[in-house]
């Protein structure tokens, strides 16, 4: 997943300043997240722009991964696909670029495919270790700063 | 780092649990406020048949385009003996858009058929690990937990369900068969603590 991205953005353009919305599967993210093994910690974050508290908490989110280059963070858009231009206008204003992704999949196949924990509740948020890829933490519904920042301290040890 | 560990191990235990299919229904006797002001308690609304239980707001976009379904269901299930409370758990937005005074709005403009109770203390909500909206759980007359999760699998347009999981377990517990799928997940808003 993380070289068609990479070959997409290519033939695109680096000048182009436009955040490239993909549509993807939990098996497309799940793929994303594991290229970052034994590089960066990777938080996931499922958001909406009709969740609230998603909204509330994105601004803080993408200042910790422009203050952090062992993080990436992995934002996916619950949106419906005919919202996507929405989508990608919040995540231009966001500063999110170039590129970030919107599900494709039916409810039930998403988050079970993404973890089965999660009960579906929004936001969604999982933190995976840098070494192992392991998750060390993950919630749902909106967080302090301080509880990611834990999260990050320990994924970045493990 | 141990600190850290014990501080997140915490923190994982911070979220409900979702109330496991078997399960006797919990805090039937809790006090609930319904849309007219009155004291209610899931014991005092129980169906003949069955009890559904709705976690639900006035505000949820994805209680929103579900909600044609509910009326739907409570049309149709109520008549067989099936009880169907809407349970509002959104306790820090009491001051706000989930008031009772607003709850009663919603209720009256959507038409709602069905009670509709303000959870005063989320207490109903962590009893069921219920954590968001909508979050459906069916009780079996003998108030024994027997589906759980999500009323279908398309919000958006009732017309493009596959897979109507509510009323099929509905159905087969209305003829007394076997529920083939007793939990199901779907997308909604976190409950509002």
């Amino acid at each position: 997943m993380k070289n068609i991205v990479l070959i997409f953005i290519f033939f695109i353009g680096f000048s182009c300043t436009n955040t490239t919305v993909l549509p993807a599967t939990s098996s497309d993210i799940m793929n994303e997240i594991n290229s970052f093994k034994g590089e960066k910690v990777v938080i996931l974050n499922v958001w909406a722009l009709w969740c609230v508290p998603c909204v509330e908490e994105f601004p803080m989110i993408v200042e910790l991964n422009e203050s952090n280059e062992d993080l990436e963070v992995i934002f996916v858009s619950a949106d419906f696909e005919d919202e996507l231009q929405q989508v990608k206008n919040f995540l231009e204003k966001q500063g999110v670029s170039p590129y970030s992704y919107i599900k494709k999949e039916k409810d039930e196949l998403f988050i079970e495919g993404i973890n089965k924990s999660w009960t579906g509740s929004l936001p969604f948020t999982v933190v995976f270790s840098k070494n192992k890829g392991i998750i060390v933490d993950s919630w749902e519904g909106k967080e302090p700063k301080s509880r990611f920042e834990v999260a990050i301290d320990i994924a970045l040890n493990s | 780092m141990r600190c850290l560990t014990t501080l997140l191990i915490f923190l994982s235990f911070t979220y409900g649990v979702e109330l496991k299919i078997g399960s006797l229904m919990p805090k039937k006797e809790l006090e609930l406020i319904d849309t007219g002001g009155e004291s209610i308690n899931l014991n005092s609304v129980k169906g003949s048949e069955a009890t559904l239980v709705i976690f639900s707001c006035n505000t949820c976009p994805w209680v929103i385009r579900w909600e044609d379904r509910y009326l739907e269901i409570a049309k149709n299930y109520i008549p067989k003996g099936v009880s169907m409370v809407a349970v509002n758990s959104n306790v820090s937005r009491f001051n706000g858009d989930d008031s009772l005074e607003k709850m009663k709005k919603h209720a009256s403009r959507m038409k709602y058929n069905f009670i509709y109770a303000q959870d005063p203390n989320a207490e109903l909500a962590y009893a069921f690990g219920a954590t968001k909206t909508p979050h459906i759980y069916l009780f079996d007359k003998n108030d024994i937990l027997v589906y759980r999760g999500a009323i279908d699998d398309n919000a958006r347009d009732a017309d493009k369900v596959t897979e109507p999981f509510l009323t099929n377990a509905l159905d087969a517990l209305l003829s007394k068969k076997k529920i083939k799928k007793t939990t199901s997940k779907a997308l909604g808003c976190s409950i509002k603590l």
